[in-house]
């Protein structure tokens, strides 16, 4: 008896259909098991846009596959068009696996330590090959993530489509916008610069606030992990980006995507009699099936999204520039929050923190949460919901009047010699000066109000933009104001330049604000990250 | 559904060829932004220096007596690591130091203050990449202080002022005195700025120097040779340890001024200092 027996099935089926014969029964097999139901000849179908066979074999992956049991088997072909979904639930889904896939090439170079992540911000932007396309992919994608979601709620509402059977749908897409919000948020702390900290500084300040104060300190440590942001925030943030806040995504997303297969999509509410829901019933004449109608143009959409993504971050846009480390001992002039939380911090600007930066907020979220639960009308045609449409078109009106007032321009007082000086010289971006021509700062000592004298055009226009925003600065109060430009040969490729605006007071006391700043010739402030 | 196809695979063929055009420039992109970094901590290390050395260092790095200066070739050419001992590079010393500071005085040069520590590892004040940009810019200084650019005008013979008090100074400009103090000079490091010497400004109820030089000659225990205010500031300027103000020791104040001041510039800080009173 031998020790052991050497079994291959495979040359049994050689045995009895030739070699041949074998391969392309294993190759069928493995085509098979791939595809999760359809064979060699039923993908080479759906690729030339056969009629397919009956039973349909192409809906064999949805009810046997895992990726495909979250799509529906076929549409109705009134959702087949641009409206009424505008295709934004699928561009939310697509900007989510965007970011994971971009996010986990940059989480490779990336250490969560106020010690190192700023040099590892700059490792990646200047020592990794596509690190700098990388980081603006992730950074463009997020910003549209923001939107397309936001927007895709809004159309939600606009069709009425969080109604009846579908309002825990409409619940776990305002969880979903929520972590979109706070997974764009906490990932604005990673890079570790000023821009960063100070922008979510001003973000989290509202948990402080949060009344009684043991809560709201309690609440405000558990956030940054320290009084202020330091190595313990700057973690909970990251392991709040990479691993919380997905986490909590991918579960609300296939709840999201289970209740669509469940309910079907909702068809444009004038489709449909009021009151009735027919999404499940769709006729066979109206059906455009998954394989290979709508397979296909998704398809298209990832490659053609990507490369446009990609072409745009190539030669268009850039993330912000990286700012000076992060210091939680100096603000920058003008900081303000992310443009989607802007609304929030202009609501801050109204009054009481506790009310308008906890309350109002809060109940907001609530409401929007609850609505489906509360708003019961049974028709979703426009004509019977003005009252709903005007609130929509108010609320998305308010919120466009909150970020405003969130800006440097609403309500923010800061003295205009200071101001003056910012103009050329900003805190949170590099601005006119930084981003002059070296060579174009002849040393020398200028004056603003005899800009026409400068020897060069660069320095022409910038104490011309100076000498403008000086006379924002002459008052009762500040006679005889002054700007004066000092540029200075300082070491080897490297100038002083003082901006420096005098005037005196009312009562003849003579002031001075001054701020200098160092200009090294190889300093690239527009690209290079 | 044909349109589809042909679009998706001429968006994966554009992606391809953007990518490829990237990765072509990509060496050329990351080489840039290399140095656009380096000039970058230059930038910020210059306003670092102003902030945090220059008061005693100098402006320029051209050193005071509070501190040795930095602006000058002995340290690029490598006198200052022979001097002291230093196996390590130029960079490599002056980023020691600027971290961990002085426990001791380097190469027997009597500075009247330690150099303090200024990582925070070692208890000071600064992270990382803050002494990364104060590195990098005093290694800035090296071209043009090997090239003699940064050194202070030394004084050739005669010129100098030299050890009698009792010589007949020419009139003095309290201007220039004062301009010489807080530059060349540093006196200001010192008197001023800090109480490493006694100070020099009325404080806390005592009057200025100019008043203080005028009765010391008549106190009991003034053991120098000056019998006017003028001597006296001169004697305490070019001979400091013909008497030492009480909480003040021995060769704290460094004693080369003699040769580094002509008669003019000696009449104008006394008469600069004859006004502080």
């Amino acid at each position: 008896m031998p020790l052991f027996r050497l079994h291959l099935p495979v040359l049994d089926e050689i045995k009895s259909k030739g070699l041949k014969g074998a391969l392309q029964s294993k190759t069928e097999d493995i085509v098979v098991r791939i595809t999760a139901g359809l064979g060699l000849t039923d993908v080479r179908g759906v690729l030339r846009d056969d009629p397919p066979g009956r039973p349909n074999p192409r809906l064999k992956p949805h009810a046997e596959g895992f990726w495909l049991h979250m799509k529906p088997t076929y549409y109705h072909n009134l959702m087949d068009g641009l409206y009424p979904t505008f295709r934004l639930g699928w561009l939310s889904t697509f900007f989510f696996a965007f970011e994971i896939l971009t996010g986990v090439f940059l989480m490779v170079f990336y250490t969560p330590s106020p010690l190192v992540a700023y040099e590892n911000m700059r490792n990646i932007l200047s020592n990794v090959p596509f690190g700098a396309l990388m980081r603006d992919l992730h950074k463009l994608g997020a910003e549209l993530m923001v939107a397309v979601v936001a927007l895709h709620m809004l159309r939600t509402f606009v069709t009425g489509s969080y109604k009846k059977p579908r309002q825990f749908t409409w619940a776990t897409g305002v969880v979903l916008l929520g972590v979109t919000l706070v997974l764009s948020f906490s990932g604005y702390l990673l890079p570790w610069d000023q821009l960063s900290l100070w922008a979510v500084t001003i973000g989290a300040s509202m948990v402080e606030a949060i009344p009684p104060e043991v809560v709201g300190r309690t609440v405000n440590l558990i956030v940054r992990g320290a009084p202020e942001f330091g190595a313990g925030g700057l973690l909970r943030f990251y392991l709040l980006h990479v691993i919380g806040l997905p986490l909590v995504g991918i579960i609300a997303l296939g709840v999201h995507y289970y209740k669509v297969i469940l309910h079907g999509h909702s068809l444009p509410p004038e489709a449909e009699d009021v009151g009735v829901d027919t999404a499940k019933r769709v006729p066979m004449e109206s059906r455009v099936y998954f394989m290979p109608q709508i397979l296909t143009r998704e398809l298209w959409y990832v490659s053609g999204l990507t490369a446009l993504l990609v072409l745009v971050c190539a030669f268009i846009y850039n993330a912000p520039t990286l700012e000076a480390h992060a210091d939680p001992l100096l603000t920058p002039l003008h900081i303000t929050s992310p443009w989607y939380f802007l609304w929030l911090q202009g609501l801050l600007k109204v009054g009481d923190k506790v009310v308008w930066g906890l309350i109002v907020p809060g109940a907001m979220t609530g409401l929007l949460l609850v609505l489906p639960y509360f708003e019961v009308g049974p028709s979703r045609r426009y004509g019977d919901r003005r009252l709903g449409l005007s609130a929509a078109a108010i609320s998305v009106a308010g919120l466009a009047i909150l970020s405003f007032m969130g800006s440097p321009w609403y309500l923010v007082t800061t003295s205009p010699d200071q101001e003056a000086v910012a103009t050329l010289l900003p805190q949170t971006h590099p601005g006119p000066l930084r981003e002059a021509s070296w060579e174009d700062l002849s040393l020398g000592s200028y004056t603003a109000a005899a800009w026409g004298a400068a020897p060069t055009r660069t320095l022409q226009g910038l104490l011309r933009l100076f000498d403008d925003e000086l006379s924002g600065v002459e008052s009762p109060d500040r006679q005889g104001v002054e700007g004066i430009m000092l540029i200075e040969d300082w070491q080897t490729d490297l100038k002083k330049v003082t901006l420096r605006v005098i005037w005196t007071e009312a009562n003849g006391t003579p002031h001075e604000y001054s701020q200098s700043v160092y200009l090294h010739r190889e300093r690239n402030h527009g690209g290079g990250g | 559904m044909k349109w589809q196809v042909a679009l998706g695979g001429i968006s994966l063929a554009a992606l391809t060829a953007i990518l490829a055009f990237l990765a072509i420039g990509e060496v050329n992109r990351l080489a840039e932004a290399d140095r656009a970094y380096a000039a970058q901590a230059i930038e910020s290390g210059a306003m670092e220096f102003e902030n945090l050395c220059r008061s005693c260092h100098g402006p320029q790095g051209l050193g005071t007596p509070l501190a040795p200066p930095l602006n000058i070739a002995g340290l690029f050419d490598g006198a200052r690591l022979q001097a002291v001992g230093f196996n390590g590079t130029v960079e490599d010393y002056v980023r020691g130091t600027i971290a961990a500071g002085r426990p001791v005085p380097s190469a027997g040069a009597n500075y009247p203050q330690r150099m303090p520590t200024w990582s925070q590892r070692f208890g000071g004040p600064l992270r990382d990449d803050q002494i990364d940009a104060l590195v990098a810019f005093v290694m800035n200084w090296e071209d043009r202080a090997l090239a003699g650019g940064g050194a202070a005008p030394g004084l050739t013979p005669g010129e100098e002022v030299g050890t009698d008090i009792t010589q007949a100074l020419p009139e003095g400009d309290p201007d220039n005195g004062r301009a010489l103090s807080e530059g060349v000079l540093a006196c200001a490091a010192c008197h001023v700025l800090s109480t490493a010497g006694p100070a020099w400004p009325p404080a806390a109820g005592a009057p200025g120097i100019g008043v203080r030089a005028e009765t010391r000659i008549g106190e009991a225990g003034y053991a120098g040779s000056a019998t006017t205010a003028k001597q006296y500031l001169l004697e305490s300027i070019i001979d400091p340890n013909a008497y030492l103000v009480e909480g003040f020791a021995a060769g704290v104040m460094p004693a080369n001024f003699d040769t580094r001041m002509t008669p003019q510039d000696a009449a104008d800080l006394i008469a600069y200092m004859l006004t502080l009173r």
